[in-house]
């Protein structure tokens, strides 16, 4: 019966390409979509408060291991920013029974290697190998985690690695933009701090990077995801016997941060900017939200896709920057909505106006049914492509974890996107897209931004 | 995070979540130790090539177009060009208006891109697998002839101006070496102008060029279509004669000379970049010729020197004498050492602090270089066994592109896309005896160009 549905508009479109004349052609709709199911997990708790969480995905003989502990930057003192990097550089460097070079040979020959990244909220300690290798990249990295070296040897040498990436880093100007806005929401919380001094990396001992880690490594804050192709029962050997002898440790444990909501403007000059760094946005409201979906949506129909209204309107309509997004950033109990865009430094006013143009619109006025839909059948693809690879499954498994949701936000997801009506987008935007609401970091020229910032106080007041 | 940001750079149409980037596995079909990629390969009569892949692992497909026109080959007159063009395909055709494509693909479920490299400009769609139809039709839509008025491309212009400014001009380290190093190693225009383009010559670029640039390479026989994913072969096929099989045949130019001459010196520059604050360094070596015995010897040697913290240059550059936190390096920047097909480098660079000396670095990676002389086969399976890892990233990465870009290339420099189903065999055919050989032809100094990058941040 599909079939020759197909083939009779197949037809009508052959027509159409002879008459030239006729008017253009609409796209050919496709079939009927396919049966999608989210990969299905396997899950278990060791006595020591371990948890494991293996999902079978592709058929690629490779598997990804991920162990990701709940701690992180968001674990530092005030004097002690980028000290959990140094502990992840450290725990890379070997065990007690194996030094870096026999770590990285061995795990070479598995066809992959340990990264050890240390974020805000986790720490994830990672390797992607050939199948058969899986066993023994587990314990691997169970060596590395439950028995590391920490070689004083090596502490200078890492600590100007740190060195050299904070000058570095310092020097571009979207983490100039970051630091700042960070700095103005999260105020003391480890969530304000993104960089560190010299003189505070200089400070850190073995001693410092030993307290860390035993104040915030353990069992009881971990979880081992295995996904790929891999066997069930060896993998789920290799795990009881590495992480069955880890310490519980430390119960999970997350400073509660708290927001602050201002509309204060930050300039950093950067002479002779060719382009003026913004970011603009505010606090707002966490996954676990009723509304959480909903503010998805909108941010996907504001500015979070190609064919969003600001970046139609700033890049297609304007051509003011290249690369506009707005994004939803989640930290564990607090979020933030934020637009970010590189514009060309003169139109930077102009670029503030059109936003609040958009914003406002939005809020005015209902967006038609048809874009909406767009935007939700969008939302909806890219959710299966997300779990249609090893490490985004992943990291929607440990999005729920990290942030309490349980696995119906995966599971009524679809269905969820395509509640949200016309009019929640706008009341969405109504409350919580509030332009004269805005934190707003510019880094650019400063002689240049002193009358554009004029443009964005006038469109705080746009009706 | 923290660390270190990577600005890997492409010149790419879109801006794409990095979030749906992470590796993807999926393939159909497993055997203990090989693997075999199902392929079926035919063309149109007008002359378009065709590689067709099934893989069933989730509900997508991913369709590719590659047009066998690089940045390489722009007119002289207009650097930039090739790219800029690319984005002028996305600016409208005879059926979809501006944005028009965009919002179909993405209204569909589906994400999109485009990309220039050096020898092919290509287009792409992930799309859920019941809307293969809807891509191919668009696709064929823009392969017949574009609709682009002068306001659209001036917008892209200041688009493009834009997107040199935030990658290259507002950078530290910007264009570093990916953008660069071809400038100063190579002889020959053709490799060795700026690919971005000057943003004069972006400035200039005609409507009536964009129009000859299209009638000229936008052809069914210069291109190659790639489909992976899950499909049925027949609705395919269908589909594609259907939609691009009326599509006239163009005759096309003459390929320009693009060799290179055997680099008899070594060359060194000094870049001056104000605003970054530590010095780093790139060192090129002119690659033997694509596909030949010494070409997948460089793909292991690739390997032992500077893929993974097993490599030799991690071990000494990093490890044992702390000079960097960490080297990059690689075949071609701009994609892998599969999708290029003229010269090429093998490259490799990293930020080091200025109490160091460029030669003392320069002596580490001599003294690695020298080191491959005592490759021995157990070394060479390790290498075999990083690059197989590698290929099955790349086979199964970024939801089906990943082979499709194979595919498509090899559709396009070959006429033989089942070359992804041999390239591990040819692998495994390098000896020791052919390592010492390569090095020592394509590793001397002599073949090599230097260049340095000295800060010259004013201070504040």
């Amino acid at each position: 019966m599909k079939k020759n549905i197909l083939t009779i508009l197949s037809l009508v479109f052959v027509f159409a390409v002879v008459n030239t004349n006729a008017q253009k052609q609409t796209p050919p709709p496709g079939g009927t979509p396919k049966d999608f199911k989210l990969p299905e997990k396997q899950v278990k708790t060791l006595t020591n408060g371990l948890r494991s969480t293996l999902v079978h995905y592709g058929a690629l003989p490779k598997v990804d291991v991920q162990l990701i502990i709940k701690t992180g930057n968001v674990h530092e003192a005030e004097n002690e920013v980028w000290l959990g990097d140094l502990t992840g550089l450290l725990l890379k460097e070997g065990t007690t029974t194996m030094n870096f070079k026999t770590i990285s040979k061995k795990v070479a020959g598995m066809g992959g290697e340990v990264n050890i990244n240390t974020g805000m909220d986790n720490v994830t300690i990672s390797g992607s190998v050939l199948s058969e290798f899986a066993p023994e990249l587990i314990k691997v990295i169970g060596d590395i985690v439950i028995n590391p070296a920490f070689p004083a040897s090596e502490l200078e040498r890492l600590k100007s690695d740190l060195k050299r990436q904070l000058t570095v880093q310092k020097s571009v100007p979207q983490s100039q933009a970051q630091e700042k806005f960070f700095q103005i929401i999260y105020k003391d919380h480890p969530y304000g701090r993104y960089f560190p001094t010299e003189a505070m990396l200089n400070s850190y001992t073995l001693d410092m990077v030993k307290g860390f880690y035993s104040k915030n490594f353990g069992a009881k804050r971990s979880v081992v995801y295995v996904v790929g192709k891999f066997d069930d029962k060896a993998v789920a050997q290799a795990i009881d016997e590495t992480f069955g002898k880890w310490v519980a440790g430390p119960e999970v444990s997350y400073p509660a941060a708290t927001q602050t909501r201002t509309n204060e403007i930050a300039v950093i000059d950067r002479k002779d900017a060719p382009q003026t760094t913004v970011m603009l946005g505010l606090p707002t409201i966490i996954p676990k939200d009723k509304d959480a979906v909903a503010l998805q949506v909108t941010n996907s129909l504001l500015g979070g896709s190609f064919s969003s209204r600001i970046t139609s309107n700033l890049r297609e309509d304007k051509g003011y920057t290249y690369s506009p997004f707005s994004t939803i950033q989640n930290r564990k109990g607090v979020s933030i909505w934020y637009e970010q865009a590189d514009v060309t430094s003169k139109d930077t006013g102009n670029s503030l106006q059109e936003i609040a143009k958009e914003i406002r619109k939005l809020q005015n006025e209902a967006p038609p049914k048809a874009e909406l839909e767009g935007i939700q059948r969008y939302m909806a693809g890219t959710f299966v492509l997300q779990n249609s690879n090893s490490g985004g499954i992943v990291n929607q498994l440990n999005f729920l974890d990290l942030h309490g949701l349980d696995d119906s936000y995966l599971t009524d997801r679809v269905k969820n996107i395509y509640a949200v009506t016309p009019e929640k987008v706008s009341q969405m935007t109504k409350d919580h897209f509030k332009y004269e609401d805005m934190t707003l970091v510019l880094v650019g020229d400063k002689k240049l931004l002193e009358k554009q910032i004029k443009q964005h106080e006038a469109a705080k007041k746009m009706k | 995070m923290q660390g270190i940001r990577k600005y890997y750079v492409q010149f790419t149409f879109i801006f794409l979540a990095t979030s749906l980037l992470s590796s993807c596995s999926k393939k159909s079909e497993e055997s203990a130790n090989t693997f075999k990629i199902p392929i079926e390969y035919y063309k149109l009569k007008n002359g378009l090539k065709v590689a067709l892949s099934q893989d069933k692992t989730a509900p997508t497909v991913a369709v590719a177009v590659y047009y066998n026109i690089g940045f390489r080959i722009e007119p002289k007159d207009r650097t930039g060009f090739a790219h800029l063009f690319e984005h002028m395909m996305f600016q409208g055709s005879q059926n979809l208006g501006k944005m028009e494509f965009i919002k179909l693909v993405q209204s569909n479920g589906g994400i999109l891109n485009g990309s220039t490299r050096f020898d092919f400009t290509n287009y792409f769609e992930v799309m859920p697998a019941h809307k293969l139809e809807t891509a191919l039709w668009a696709e064929g839509d823009r392969m017949k002839g574009l609709s682009i008025t002068q306001d659209n491309l001036t917008n892209q212009q200041g688009v493009v101006k834009n997107e040199v400014k935030v990658n290259v001009i507002n950078q530290p380290y910007g264009g570093f070496p990916w953008l660069d190093m071809p400038q100063y190693a190579n002889e020959n225009w053709f490799n060795a102008h700026n690919f971005y383009g000057d943003l004069k010559d972006l400035d200039s670029a005609k409507l009536e060029d964009v129009d000859k640039f299209f009638k000229t390479y936008y052809a069914p026989n210069n291109a190659s279509l790639a489909i992976v994913g899950d499909f049925e072969i027949e609705d395919a096929k269908k589909w594609v004669e259907q939609y691009f099989g009326g599509l006239p045949a163009s005759e096309l130019p003459a390929k320009p000379d693009i060799a290179e001459p055997r680099q008899e010196k070594e060359k060194r520059f000094t870049k001056e970049d104000k605003l970054a604050e530590k010095p780093a360094i790139a060192f090129a070596y002119k690659m033997p010729e694509r596909n030949s015995p010494e070409y997948y010897a460089m793909g292991l040697i690739d390997q032992m020197l500077v893929q993974g913290q097993d490599s030799k240059l991690f071990l000494s550059l990093v490890q044992s004498k702390g000079y960097t936190g960490s080297v990059n390096g690689g075949i071609n920047y701009l994609g892998n050492m599969y999708n290029y097909k003229g010269p090429m480098v093998w490259m490799a660079d990293l930020i080091y602090d200025a109490n160091v000396s460029p030669d003392s670095i320069l002596f580490q990676v001599d003294k690695s270089v020298a080191e491959l002389q005592n490759t021995t086969q157990e070394d060479l399976n390790l290498a075999v066994v990083k690059i197989r890892s590698k290929l099955y990233d790349d086979l199964g990465g970024f939801f089906g592109i990943g082979r499709a870009d194979m595919l498509a290339c090899f559709a396009l420099f070959d006429d033989d896309p089942d070359r992804i189903n041999k390239l591990e065999d040819e692998f495994k055919k390098v000896t020791p005896e052919l390592i010492q050989k390569t090095a020592q032809e394509y590793l001397r100094p002599t073949n090599r160009t230097i260049l340095i990058v000295d800060p010259k941040t004013p201070k504040q």
